[in-house]
């Protein structure tokens, strides 16, 4: 109904603003080239019931997709970097613990993903301050056999604050002095390879609970290893020009400097 | 239909769909625009007779007879423009036990007693938490069963977690109470986002009543939690309130996303959930 309409001779009317075409929609969703697009029609997610669905175009859904800053707000923008399902999440979190294999910006090429960045960081965030905590109860029983459980919720505030910052402003830096320097990078890709290479540090926190401490420096220092690694080299080969090497190895010291800080903080 | 599931507290408290339906289907002709207002109102249209206090001034007393020769052509008077007054009062005829006169059903909650306002939200909370969190043969059915969603109940709850976990706190009650909360609210919040960027289909504030709803098993944890000191008991509670409050919540989530991504939709709620019973647990 709502093409007939638009093709109504209303040019000659004075003051008549020609009718905005409903094309915009269509192509915020086909931005991303070679995808693998589900684009499912907005009544139609899953099978069954559904909530009383809000009406399809009640997002900004008609947005046009340049230079327009309405759709900062708008939920149907930010749909594009969520357009995964459950096994390629699963395939990148397993390929994110292989370090050194450079291929996984290659993976993501497509497909770019911020639900990795936004719950791996918020799983690890949790971990490393419940089991942090749980650590350090053991870790002073064993010199001192009376002490009681005090649970410090001021871990939680300072894994906050240390893995959303890491997460969100070293591929932010990395992406400015790249841009500085000549290249074009991606963001959204930055972001997503930081995001799953903090995946490691959240099966590393479950084994830092054992109260050994030179067990906990072994495994920390090989989880930091393998996670700066896997960042190194996917940034060196996402980069491709050998005199920004430099870059690839200061991404290398910063995992390091994380996971040495993640240890002597929160598993001391 | 929806009379049948939720429980109309109040006539004029149901849900706006219900609202309408009600007027749709039982005073069809006297919303449906027909006549000019003096001679159809008693026998024809099938509107129940309106009070005999409530005539309103547009109809004088000797027009009644004099319109009664041409009363017989009235059902087939083409639509007229609707009359004002009728409709508001085929709906206010059901309602006005309380508030007494008045065109619409507007002054109804305003003139009630308090305690009729407070008892009929009290009422409400209890008939949703029902339906969330109790088996019920309307749980496989999303959109029916949480229609009369509403925020009351979501805000006593996760008050009410985070006061107890403040209690339970030996040092630093205040910042408990604060991380709980934001962890709570914020985590609504988030996960309710969460869904809509997969491109799930789900209502905002719906989404938030539910998951407020949903945290019901967990105070009963936290409280029996407080008042009991041996941590395998608190354990086992916990795992128990745990599993309950997940398992409330899995069909709502788990129907709004395309099935290829329910577990990255169901997954957050679930950390949530065992982030809060972590809390539980800990806080002594």
């Amino acid at each position: 109904m709502d093409e007939s309409l638009t093709n109504l001779p209303t040019s000659h009317f004075v003051g008549s603003v020609p009718a905005v075409v409903s094309e915009e929609k269509k192509a915020t969703n086909n931005e991303v080239p070679g995808a693998n697009l589900q684009i499912f029609p907005p009544n139609n997610a899953g099978s069954g019931g559904q909530y009383q669905p809000i009406g399809s175009t009640s997002d900004g859904g008609g947005q046009p997709a340049t230079n327009n800053w309405t759709g900062l707000f708008s939920i149907s923008s930010y749909t594009q970097y969520f357009n995964v399902d459950t096994d390629i999440v699963l395939n990148r979190l397993i390929s994110s613990l292989y370090p050194t294999t450079g291929d996984f910006v290659n993976k993501i090429d497509a497909n770019p993903d911020l639900y990795g960045l936004v719950w791996i960081s918020t799983t690890l965030v949790f971990a490393i301050a419940s089991l942090g905590n749980c650590a350090t109860y053991l870790m002073n029983r064993r010199s001192d056999h009376s002490t009681s459980w005090t649970f410090d919720v001021n871990y939680l505030n300072v894994a906050a604050g240390t893995i959303y910052g890491y997460a969100l402003i070293v591929p932010l830096g990395y992406y400015f002095v790249l841009q500085y320097l000549g290249s074009s990078v991606s963001l959204i890709r930055f972001w997503c390879l930081w995001g799953y290479s903090l995946f490691i540090f959240i099966l590393t926190s479950f084994l830092l609970v054992i109260p050994v401490e030179f067990l906990r420096w072994t495994i920390i220092l090989i989880a930091g290893a393998a996670s700066a690694s896997f960042i190194g080299l996917n940034l060196r080969s996402y980069i491709q020009s050998n005199d920004l090497t430099i870059l690839a190895i200061s991404a290398f010291v910063l995992q390091m400097g994380l996971s040495i800080f993640i240890k002597m903080w929160f598993f001391a | 239909m929806s009379n049948s599931d939720t429980v109309p507290l109040h006539p004029s408290s149901q849900s706006d769909i219900d609202e309408i339906e009600n007027l749709i289907n039982s005073y069809p002709s006297s919303v449906l625009p027909a006549r000019p207002p003096s001679p159809p109102r008693i026998p024809v249209s099938a509107a129940p007779p309106p009070p005999p206090s409530f005539i309103p001034s547009n109809l004088p007393p000797p027009s009644l007879h004099k319109t009664t020769p041409v009363f017989s052509p009235a059902p087939s008077v083409p639509p007229a423009p609707v009359p004002p007054v009728p409709p508001p009062r085929g709906s206010t005829t059901a309602s006005s036990s309380i508030a007494g006169s008045g065109f619409g059903p507007a002054p109804n909650t305003l003139t009630e007693p308090v305690w009729d306002t407070i008892k009929r939200d009290l009422l409400r909370i209890v008939s949703n938490l029902k339906l969330v969190v109790f088996p019920n043969p309307f749980r496989e059915d999303p959109g029916k069963a949480l229609r009369d969603w509403d925020l009351w109940g979501p805000f006593f709850f996760i008050v009410f977690l985070g006061l107890v976990l403040s209690w339970s706190a030996s040092v630093k009650k205040s910042e408990v109470f604060a991380v709980a909360f934001a962890l709570l609210a914020a985590g609504a919040v988030i996960l309710t986002l969460n869904v809509l960027l997969l491109g799930g289909q789900i209502i905002f504030f719906q989404s938030l009543s539910l998951l407020g709803y949903c945290l019901f098993p967990l105070d009963i944890g936290a409280l029996i939690c407080m008042l009991v000191g041996n941590v395998i008991v608190k354990l086992v509670v916990v795992a128990v309130t745990l599993a309950w409050s997940s398992w409330a919540a899995y069909p709502f989530m788990s129907t709004a996303v395309n099935p290829r991504r329910k577990a990255l939709a169901l997954y957050p709620v679930l950390l949530m959930y065992v982030s809060v019973g972590f809390l539980v647990i800990a806080i002594d």
